[in-house]
């Protein structure tokens, strides 16, 4: 199976090009929005733009959309991917959405719950998204939704590295009930072997299913700061107050934001930086939101990695990581 | 969710499978590890998300000996989360010899062992946010962690185990969104359960009376109640509902409020160390987890057993505050501020020294002398206590001189003259008030007499210290303050003979086949430790069986097991929800209890 990993460079594209090329069913092509992302081997492609689609979709069985970046290359990224693939006969498409979709919504949350676009432009952009693929799936392809929850891991710079960087200088810590929402994690390699069962799933034409993607047992956020940070070394664990997570993300953040920009256009590297912690992330920390993956275990036989493994692995990812950059 | 009792149709019935009164920490623990399970909850909480005098005034009565025993609405909050808006957040697990049978004890014995507790005190760790259950200093804080006295090392005596604090945790504002979002789950705020309902025989409960402040009243039909209403209210209210069981609920053989017991504890002695003062540790340290916690010492179990010891800790403190002698700026400070310091933290600050104009010059001229260690003391208070999240615990002076008093906590015996008995005045609910007579035992006294001199001797082995305290004032300085406020204990206790106890090793009450407690109303005896941390780890343990007993699906092997060690500190796994939101909607046939369950 001939497959196009679009955002092949991103974090799960990456690691999922690694997967399928070892597979032995599969043959990934990697796709990027720049040359330089896409390296020696990969496409560059341009998924706004039809005609640079077409030309990557050609004689491909399926296509994997792992593309990250603006609310266009989400939103219109997912619209051309749609119309190109239904043209050229290529039927299957594997989606990667978000939980995001689910927007505000708390407790328990299973694939039929309805979505909810409220909570900003990525949550907007990404429930396009799903809109378009759902156009995709009626004019008779078979399309796969998967929405994880934050999918971490080695190599996870969201989740592991910037996580660690804040615990590290003291700006996370335990956050109490800031930091009682579930953290939905999931690991990459996890999500990947989704994405391959969704490429191999016996699916009819004209039919569109949806899975959350989270490890059951992963906990609430507070739990995984403080095991992180155990794993880690960043100890002791602070208690954060909320006002200084406050004023870390309405004032810290945008003038963060700011500096990275202003570094980025003056051609100088932005890592020197703290992570920005913008509200958004404030949000999620404590919204009690659980996504229910038991459909992506029973019908993707997604086996789960268990949460101390990948603890396991993310700090010994995090603690080469910081090794090599001293 | 959480709604307002005042919502509730006028003489509805609502039902549930699990009605639980009282939320504070024993029963918000027990409504969280219900949830989840298939089963419909309501909470009934007397109060609401923050204090309120009327309802407070519910808790007033009276007291048999005013210099024994605090008031009894005083150390108690009736609010959600109840007395953990006000608590000092020390955690402690009780000591593996506590839940025996111990002959210098009178009445001792658990019919549960520490092993079947273990399970679910990481849990009550993690609810109470006091980090890792790991209570033994080396394994909590490191093989390098500093010794509490250099050059100390005894075989009678231990320095390695320690007590954890909690931020202090208000588990009502902690905990108020989880159970907001619970769908099977309903607190009822303003809700007072003012009689218990016995089906006829009374052999099972039907409903729960419910009365609101503002004069509404309904019931709640159940398959299983659970009263956790704290020490005092438990016995209280089951002594109350004596429509169907005359002499109270479970009171068939005269237990229900007796054995009341709360702690031995007081400021003994002097205690002078050899070496420097940097050799001694008498404040916390900080686990990795950030928690604070302490070392205590304390005679080994084994020793105790063989010398007939009752358990008792000892921690380090500073001299009596009240006594100007001390020359402490910080302490004399505190003596001048005590008016501003709340009853239940202010006590110490009030001993009964007579008040005079030259004991405030006295005092005042500490402060004036010692500027910087008490502006050192203070920055450091406002930094780490007052504008903290997780707030140091006490207070803690530099150590310049080596000498300390002793702050002593032990065990007392239980006495079944020790109790709390219904009075014949009503509070305005109509619910008969309490009369509260605690009192204690000789030997409870000579117990901690003989730790302190075996302390004493260890201390004088070892050539690190000396001790001197003296045996004629030890009972007073141990009842300064009378009963340690705000343990509440033993006032329906745990047993294996109906005469002797009021409910089983499943906290649930003899007579009654779908009636249980939680809380330390159960505790037999009271051990070294501060209570609450046990009896969250006993409400989850409770919540355990109620699950298995009235889940409406075969559980499986995995809910089964013991919640297994993770690196993790909560061990809360998922649960799909079986059923839809609770629906408290009258219920016209609530489910009869199985007659097989109903017998005693």
């Amino acid at each position: 199976m001939k497959v196009l990993v679009l955002g092949g460079s991103g974090y799960i594209g990456s690691r999922l090009c690694e997967l399928l090329a070892a597979s032995g069913w599969a043959t990934p092509v990697s796709a990027s929005s720049s040359r330089q992302q896409a390296g020696a081997k990969g496409l560059r492609v341009d998924t706004t733009d039809p005609a640079s689609l077409r030309l990557a979709v050609q004689d491909m069985d399926a296509v994997v959309n792992c593309v990250a970046g603006s609310p266009r290359a989400i939103a219109e990224g997912a619209k051309v991917l749609g119309e190109v693939c239904a043209k050229a006969g290529c039927e299957r498409i594997v989606h990667l959405s978000s939980m995001a979709v689910y927007g505000r919504r708390e407790g328990p949350v299973q694939e039929r719950a309805p979505v909810d676009q409220s909570l900003g432009w990525y949550a907007r952009a990404k429930c396009e998204a799903e809109r378009h693929m759902a156009s995709f799936v009626e004019r008779g392809g078979t399309a796969v939704m998967l929405r994880p929850g934050c999918v971490w891991g080695p190599g996870s710079q969201l989740w592991v590295g910037r996580i660690g960087r804040c615990l590290h200088a003291r700006r996370l810590g335990d956050l109490g009930e800031a930091g009682d929402g579930w953290s939905n994690l999931v690991h990459v390699d996890d999500v990947c072997n989704a994405i391959c069962a969704a490429l191999r799933l016996p699916q009819p034409a004209g039919q569109v299913r949806a899975y959350n993607l989270a490890a059951p047992d992963s906990p609430r956020w507070n739990d995984y700061f403080v095991d992180l940070a155990l794993a880690i070394g960043a100890t002791p664990v602070r208690r954060i107050s909320p006002l200084q997570l406050r004023v870390d993300a309405w004032v810290g953040a945008p003038a963060l934001k700011l500096a990275q920009s202003a570094l980025a256009r003056a051609g100088r590297k932005a890592a020197a930086l703290p992570d920005p912690l913008p509200p958004g992330l404030l949000g999620l920390w404590q919204r009690h939101l659980r996504l229910e993956s038991e459909k992506a275990r029973s019908e993707l036989g997604v086996r789960w990695t268990p949460y101390a493994e990948a603890l396991q692995q993310s700090a010994g990812w995090y603690l080469q990581a910081q090794h090599h950059a001293h | 969710m959480i709604v307002d009792a005042d919502t509730i149709e006028m003489n509805a019935c609502l039902w549930a499978d699990v009605c639980v009164v009282g939320g504070g920490a024993a029963g918000i623990a027990l409504a969280l590890a219900l949830s989840g399970q298939g089963l419909r909850i309501v909470l009934l909480e007397s109060g609401r998300l923050r204090g309120h005098a009327p309802t407070q005034a519910l808790y007033a009565g009276e007291v048999a000996d005013e210099r024994l025993h605090s008031p009894p609405d005083k150390y108690r909050t009736r609010r959600m989360g109840g007395s953990t808006a006000i608590w000092g957040g020390r955690c402690v697990p009780f000591d593996p010899f506590d839940f025996d049978a111990r002959s210098q004890v009178p009445d001792s014995g658990w019919p549960l062992s520490l092993a079947d507790l273990l399970p679910f005190y990481p849990q009550a760790n993690a609810l109470a946010e006091a980090g890792r259950f790991s209570y033994d200093a080396e394994q909590a804080l490191g093989p390098n962690a500093p010794p509490m006295i250099r050059g100390f090392a005894s075989a009678l005596v231990t320095t390695s185990s320690l007590e954890r604090f909690s931020c202090p945790t208000d588990f009502g504002r902690r905990y108020a969104r989880r159970l907001q979002l619970a769908g099977d789950l309903k607190v009822l705020l303003g809700a007072n359960c003012t009689a218990v309902r016995l089906a006829a025989g009374a052999l099972a409960v039907d409903e729960m009376e419910v009365r609101t402040l503002a004069g509404r009243q309904f019931r709640v039909a159940v398959r299983a109640a659970v009263i956790a209403t704290g020490g005092l209210e438990t016995a209280r209210l089951l002594l109350a509902s004596r429509d169907v069981a005359p002499a109270g609920i479970g009171n068939e053989h005269d237990v229900v409020g007796r054995y009341y017991m709360c702690h031995i504890a007081g400021n003994v002695g002097n205690l002078t160390f050899s070496g420097a003062t940097r050799d001694v540790r008498h404040g916390y340290e900080i686990t990795p987890e950030g928690v604070y916690c302490r070392r205590r010492l304390a005679v080994a179990g084994s020793e105790q057993q063989r010398r007939g010891l009752a358990n008792a800790v000892a921690r380090l403190h500073f001299p009596r505050i009240t006594d100007p002698a001390h020359r402490n700026g910080v302490l004399s400070g505190l003596f001048l501020a005590r008016r501003l310091i709340s009853y239940e933290y202010g006590k110490r600050l009030n001993d009964g020294t007579p008040t005079t104009a030259m004991l405030y010059a006295r005092h005042l001229l500490n402060v004036l002398a010692d500027p910087l260690d008490t502006s050192a003391f203070l920055a450091h208070w406002v930094a780490r206590r007052t504008l903290a999240q997780r707030k140091f615990p006490s207070v803690i002076l530099r150590n310049r001189t080596n000498r300390f008093s002793l702050e002593v906590h032990g065990d007392q015996s239980p006495r079944a003259d020790s109790r709390v008995t219904l009075t014949g005045k009503a509070d305005a609910l109509g619910m008969p008030q309490l009369r509260v007579d605690w009192r204690y035992s000789p030997q409870d006294i000579e117990s901690i007499r003989r730790t302190l001199d075996l302390m004493a001797q260890e201390f004088e082995r070892s050539g690190t210290g000396c001790l001197e305290y003296d045996p004629h004032t030890l009972e007073e300085d141990l009842l300064r303050f009378g009963a340690y406020g705000g343990h509440h204990i033993g006032t329906a206790r745990m047993g294996s003979d109906p005469r002797k106890s009021v409910v089983d090793a499943d906290c649930r009450v003899h007579s009654v086949g779908n009636l249980y407690v939680a809380g330390s109303a159960v505790f037999p005896t009271s051990s070294q430790a501060n209570p609450t941390l046990t009896l969250i780890a006993l409400s989850l343990r409770l919540g355990r069986h109620l699950a298995q007993r009235l889940a409406p699906r075969p559980l499986t092997q995995v809910d089964l097991k013991p919640p297994a060690p993770r690196p993790t500190a909560t061990v809360e796994t998922p649960k799909p929800v079986v059923r839809p939101p609770a629906d408290v909607a009258p219920q016209p046939e609530p489910q009869p209890v199985a007659h097989a369950e109903a017998q005693p």
